[in-house]
């Protein structure tokens, strides 16, 4: 035998998503409810399941769901306007067929309800997730007509019906259209409408500021810069910068002309004790010629100066060196060792959001709704899905190993920066800091590297927008969500939040009930006065923690997290993917179990303290009478 | 021993299987075991390999740096060693090739092993489990089951236990008559009764019916199977092979049940594959994980080519089948295959396995094993290749099962007593020759070993390790709840086993584990436990009574269960590596954090700040944490990206 006894090897975990989230889960599955239930599922969840995805969120203080409810009227949310109600829509479900039933379409949701079964089968989902309204002509009888809904998440839907014949009547397809795709028809986001209120102020989870003072800045290497204040230097990155002290305003700007769309090299992370440095940027403008910067190698040099334990500055280049290659033709490119002297660069092999977007579509293609039974593995092969999950996640572990073990500083880009680089960047720090495994320092993640950062949510999610071809639309959050719940797997106890945290962020990603992932830039989010105007996706999720808190967390402070890339560690993320699917079954709460243990825990010291207590006046009462004092017991330990 | 010329040989290499590790050590050879020492000052680490564990010994060609030998074990370990004389190499290698597969029962392990347990433990271990009361549980002999002695001295069935029960109305010229028309002799007989409905799960071979024949005995048999039973009029008869097969055989003059001459039967093809389409499957599965560099296309389509998954899906579609026959319909099921101790005993045992719970637990899964593999005949010495004997007549028929039991276990994570690490301990055992339990093919030729003599059984082993076996997450209203288990079967329930085949594979290892966290938890409780009922004995002294001990549900006096020491890499064989093993814990230092009040609690440090306490053992011990980056090794990061 190896002495190897490694105790903790033993992880059924890593194959098992995240199980707390099994009762919300569960009310993901809108389509489960109309399904014959195993015997074997617990009772309890029947009820719950009607709730659909986004209003699984609003839990039970700001429960709008309409559990229960014997309507056919949807419990609206604040602001929320009934549009239309059509009768006798029939719902063609991939799962158990036709239903017949009542839409519902609101300037926030569409709403399907068919009450000839038992339970009643519900189908609620956002606008914001659709992304395209299809009318599928011909092939129906009786001037049916038949529409086709793709959406965001995974599912496409198919609705039959009647249009009405009067002209002058609104047909239910045209109004869904209208107000699925309010950018499209100069209407405003329900995210500007929407105003409940809640106890926590999402806002004020992050800021720059403060975040910065965290990791110690600024500090005698490294200074906060306002040289873009306004926006003037770069209008894609926030107005607070982090630069090395020795390099001037200036000398920034100048930087600014050679980097693409002026995303110079910023600080986004510090270690805190080798002060390595993961600096943020885009690609170099270096062209055919091999164009070079003064300025740009000084930032450089600066970078690496501002880190004493390390003589090398490693350049971390996203992008597969063939793309690179190809970019300077259009000017862009990336930095030559010549003339960085001391910087070695890394190309990272990741692809672009084209070849991203088609890695999903692939994917949606393979598990939905149907999976073949004898090509499930081969499938799931062709659509590149997770290689790229691991290509990604190999590249932060590249980077987090060496400024963790190389104590070097990093540079890392790609072509325009918001895109790869952000999803690195985000990785990285979860990686070797442990508050951003909780669930604040995660918000305060998503807020600064994605966010303020200018990683372009409404190109890539394409909000209320009807082109759904556009070319600019590509699931990097997602990829970014779906490797952060890799590592969860294999490090089930250090993350403070659970799947279903995970779940809910990606679906107000599409929401749009929320103004968390509008607009692409910090610039933008400041004109359209974002953080007055509408609510934050964390006031949601800050007042009402509980049902996002892993309970295996553990606060590991100061450890870092490599996980393994190995594709035996590696797996689709069915709990998220293959959601839609009723034969989708949620994991047995496990977790479940172990709040339970915990509970007893928490009971059983509380009635240690108590006898101790009890024991100890009982013994000063009678050392009094016999004079003798008694040993009091030992004192509860408690444990992490 | 006359086979080992060299006993020790210094200064080999042992080379990882993923990374570009190397460590040095000496190799030792023994009667038993191929022992690698790591020469290093710190802990040294050692490796134990049992010879019956051996698959295979390949000597590659000679490098620069001297003669590469590569050992494959049945327990999924592969080690790699650089011998530097090539004269040693072969001397080991040669050594070896003699050593691991013995040719008479004698030679073999269990004959020698001794756990230092006097005689009466010994015979006590033997006594632990008792077929005749776990007929007993299910409600047998009873109105309708009846025990027969017709194999009493194996004359009608060598393959067969003593003990069958058959129908009340099957007479013994009929059971004689049908033994003489199945293969091997293996007539039908009942394996499993569902008492709810009465309902019976029959084993039996395939028919020589060849392509017309008949036999009427053999026709009363199954009518008295069908007759027994009230519920339902028809009797299901599953043959698990592929129809091609069965067709085939009645060449061979067997063949399958037709339904025309059988008045009272519904028969069933379950298409499983034969002993050789497994052995191939897994071999080619093992060769997939084992590439070192291996691609996301290569992983998911060699798994996928491999066609385990796919298989391990058959059987438990079988068993799904099976169990709704039985407990939704209430019908009896005879269940065949070719000779019956293959495919038969995989889909009766998994069936059981679904639809009593006390098969769940840990007792009762030593019971299944003992009735439907043990004395039901499955070829253990055979298909583990346990004496030099055919190799087409190796397979992981057995591994198979353990595989399929992990899948559903993976789907119900609380309705097992058992853990994972229970299912791994078989494994290893079916194939160590360690323990007497799993010689030899048959009952009867266990008897004529004198097994029970001879050698110590496993199972009492196991009991004495029983708190390292069990799953903390198992909650018995769980079982209450759900009796009858029904697995899914969409391919994404099928997952490869990463913790079986890759068991001795560090770096596949995961960093962290529910189990282990939810175990030290349990552990807790239990302490506090044991610290209220201390205080509550003290608060009696000084004359208070209080309420009754309500908390006490568990036997805490016993002491508190210690962790596994290893979850994966199987039991110590020795003493010498159990406190190898407690020294490294104490190392790790995590037992401090994880022990409670009345342990080892006053060692702790200050909270957060040591890396040591607070228990990333598992990334701590590989990759070091903040205050020793040192550690943080590259060579492992590089690894893991390449693999």
């Amino acid at each position: 035998m190896e002495k190897t006894g490694s105790v903790d090897s033993l992880g059924s975990s890593s194959r098992q998503p995240s199980v707390d989230s099994l009762s919300s889960s569960s009310t993901s599955r809108s389509d489960r409810s109309s399904l014959a239930r195993p015997p074997a599922l617990s009772p309890e969840s029947a009820a719950a399941h009607l709730a659909p995805p986004e209003l699984r969120t609003t839990g039970k203080t700001y429960d709008k769901a309409f559990r229960g409810s014997g309507k056919d009227d949807p419990e609206l949310l604040p602001k929320e306007v009934i549009q239309i109600v059509a009768k006798d829509v029939t719902y063609i479900c991939p799962f158990v067929g036709a239903l017949r039933g009542t839409l519902t379409v609101t300037n926030y949701r569409l709403f399907f309800r068919c009450i000839n079964r038992e339970p009643a089968f519900v189908l609620d989902l956002p606008l914001g997730v659709i992304s395209k309204v299809d009318k599928i002509s011909g092939a129906c009888s009786r001037g049916d007509v038949s529409y086709g809904l793709v959406c965001k998440d995974m599912r496409n839907l198919r609705f039959v019906y009647k249009p009405p014949e009067d002209s002058l009547q609104k047909s239910a397809f045209d109004v869904l259209n209208k107000f699925a795709f309010p950018t499209s028809n100069n209407l405003p986001l329900f995210a500007f409408q929407y105003d409940q209120v809640f106890p926590e102020i999402g806002w004020k989870v992050y800021d720059a500021l403060g975040e910065y003072k965290r990791q110690g800045l600024p500090n005698e290497s490294w200074r906060m810069s306002k040289v873009n204040d306004h926006y003037e230097l770069c209008d894609s990155y926030p107005a607070c910068l982090v630069v090395p002290v020795t390099i001037t305003d200036d000398e920034l700007r100048r930087v600014a002309a050679f980097r693409a769309k002026g995303r110079i090299p910023v600080l986004s992370w510090i270690h805190p004790e080798s002060q390595a440095a993961v600096v943020r940027s885009s690609q170099p403008m270096s062209g055919v010629s091999g164009k070079r910067c003064k300025d740009d190698e000084k930032l450089l040099q600066a970078i690496m100066d501002a880190n004493a334990q390390s003589h090398k500055l490693f350049i971390f280049d996203a992008r597969p060196s063939v793309n690179a290659t190809a970019n300077k033709t259009k000017g862009g490119g990336c930095e030559s060792e010549d003339a960085y002297q001391n910087a070695e660069l890394v190309f990272l092999d990741i692809h672009n959001i084209h070849v991203m977007r088609e890695s999903l579509r692939k994917l949606k293609e393979v598990v939905y709704p149907n999976i073949e039974d004898s090509h499930w593995l081969s499938n799931l092969e062709s659509t590149h899905w997770l290689e790229h999950i691991k290509l990604i996640l190999a590249g932060a572990l590249r980077i987090a190993d060496k400024v963790e073990s190389g104590k070097t500083s990093v540079v890392v880009h790609c072509s325009d920066g918001w895109d790869r680089t952000a999803q690195l960047t985000s990785l990285t720090m979860v990686m070797l800091d442990a508050h951003y495994r909780t669930i604040t320092g995660f918000q305060t993640l998503i807020d600064k590297e994605w966010i303020s950062f200018g990683h372009r949510f409404q190109q890539r999610v394409g909000h209320g927008d009807q082109n759904h071809t556009d070319a600019d639309r590509s699931p990097i959050f997602l990829q970014f969500i779906d490797c952060v719940w890799q590592m969860t797997q294999q490090f089930p106890a250090a993350f403070e939040f659970n799947e279903n945290f995970l779940i809910t962020v990606l679906d107000h990603l599409y929401s749009c009930l929320f103004g968390t992932f509008l607009c692409n830039s910090e610039q933008q989010r400041v004109r359209e006065e974002v953080s007055k105007r509408t609510v934050s996706l964390w006031s949601l999720v800050n007042s009402q923690l509980e049902e996002f808190v892993n309970p295996l967390y553990v606060n590991y402070n100061s450890h870092v997290l490599l996980p393994s890339v190995s594709l035996r560690h590696l797996q689709l993320w069915l709990t998220y993917y293959i959601r839609w699917n009723p034969r989708m079954r949620p994991q047995e709460p496990v977790h479940q179990r172990y709040k339970e243990l915990l509970a007893k825990r928490a009971e059983l010291q509380k009635r240690v303290e108590e006898l101790q207590r009890e024991v100890a006046s009982r013994a000063s009462a009678s050392s009094e009478r016999a004079g003798s004092p008694t040993r009091s017991i030992t004192p509860v330990q408690t444990f992490v | 021993m006359e086979h080992i010329r060299t006993p020790k040989v210094e200064q080999v290499k042992l080379l990882d299987r993923f990374s570009n590790k190397t460590t040095t050590g000496t190799l030792h050879l023994t009667a038993t075991h191929l022992i690698f020492v790591e020469s290093n000052v710190s802990g040294a680490h050692e490796i134990w390999i049992l010879h019956h564990h051996i698959a295979s010994v390949e000597k590659l060609s000679l490098t620069t740096t001297g003669c590469p030998l590569l050992i494959q074990c049945r327990n999924f370990r592969v080690v790699h060693f650089v011998v530097p004389r090539e004269r040693d190499c072969h001397d080991i290698y040669s050594s070896l090739l003699h050593l691991l597969r013995p040719e008479s029962y004698d030679e073999l392990y269990a004959f020698s092993y001794n756990p230092k347990q006097n005689e009466q433990q010994r015979e006590e271990g033997w006594q632990l489990l008792d077929l005749t009361a776990e007929f007993e549980r299910m409600g047998l002999p009873c109105d309708q089951w009846q025990l027969t002695d017709v194999n009493r001295d194996y004359k009608v069935c060598e393959t067969y236990p003593r003990d069958l029960y058959v129908p009340i109305t099957a007479s013994k010229p009929i059971i004689v008559g049908s033994s003489k028309f199945r293969s091997k002799g293996r007539f039908p007989v009942l394996t499993y009764f569902y008492q709810e409905k009465k309902a019976a799960v029959c084993r039996c071979s395939q028919p020589l019916s060849g392509f017309s024949a008949r036999c009427l005995e053999d026709e009363h048999m199954l009518q008295a199977i069908s007759r027994a039973n009230h519920n339902s009029r028809f009797v299901y008869v599953m043959d698990t092979r592929p129809k091609l097969n069965a067709l085939a055989n009645r060449a061979a003059g067997k063949g399958y049940e037709n339904e025309d001459n059988y008045s009272n039967i519904r028969f069933q093809f379950v298409g499983i594959e034969n002993i050789h389409v497994m052995r191939a499957s897994l071999q080619k599965l093992l060769e997939v994980v084992g590439t070192r560099a291996l691609s996301v296309t290569d992983y998911l389509a060699g798994l996928e080519s491999s066609g385990w998954l796919r298989h391990v899906k058959a059987i438990v579609d079988a068993a799904i089948f099976l169990t709704k026959a039985v407990t939704v319909e209430g019908a009896s099921v005879l269940v065949h295959c070719s000779d019956g101790w293959d495919r038969t005993a995989q889909v009766c045992s998994l069936g059981a396995l679904l639809m009593d719970p006390y098969y769940r637990t840990l007792k009762g899964f030593m019971v299944l094993i003992e009735k439907d593999w043990i004395s039901f005949g499955h070829k253990f010495a055979d298909r583990c290749d346990q004496l030099d004997g055919d190799p087409r007549e190796v397979s992981p028929v057995f591994t198979q099962f353990l595989d399929c039991v992990w899948q559903l276990m993976e789907q119900f994570p609380q309705d097992f007593e058992f853990s994972e690490w229970f299912l791994i301990q078989l494994h290893e055992h079916v194939h160590s020759c360690q323990f007497g339990n799993f010689l030899g093919n048959s009952q009867r030729q266990r008897e004529e070993l004198q097994l029970k003599e001879r050698t110590y059984s496993l199972w009492a082993h196991l009991f004495s390790e029983r708190h390292h076996c069990l799953n903390p997450l198992y909650s018995l209203s769980s079982a209450e709840k759900h009796p009858v288990l029904e697995p899914l079967t969409q391919p994404w329930n099928f997952r490869f086993w990463r913790n079986m085949y890759h068991q001795f594979d560090r770096s596949m290892h995961p960093r962290q584990s529910v189990l282990k966290h939810t175990l030290a938890l349990k552990e807790s409780n239990v302490q506090l436990e044991a610290t209220v009922h201390a205080l509550k004995m003290k608060l009696q002294k000084l004359g208070v009574s209080t309420s009754p001990l309500e908390l006490l549900s568990r036997p805490w006096e016993h002491g508190p269960p210690s962790r596994p020491r290893s979850l994966i890499l199987g039991a110590p064989l020795s003493r010498k590596e159990a406190q190898q093993e407690e020294e490294e814990e104490e190392v790790l230092g995590e037992e401090a954090l994880e022990d409670g009040p009345d342990g080892s609690g006053g060692e702790r440090t200050a909270e957060g700040s040591s890396a040591t306490e607070n228990g990333y053992g598992e990334l701590q011990d590989s990759f070091g944490s903040k205050s020793e980056p040192a550690v943080v090794s590259l060579e492992l990061g590089v690894a893991r990206m390449t693999c």
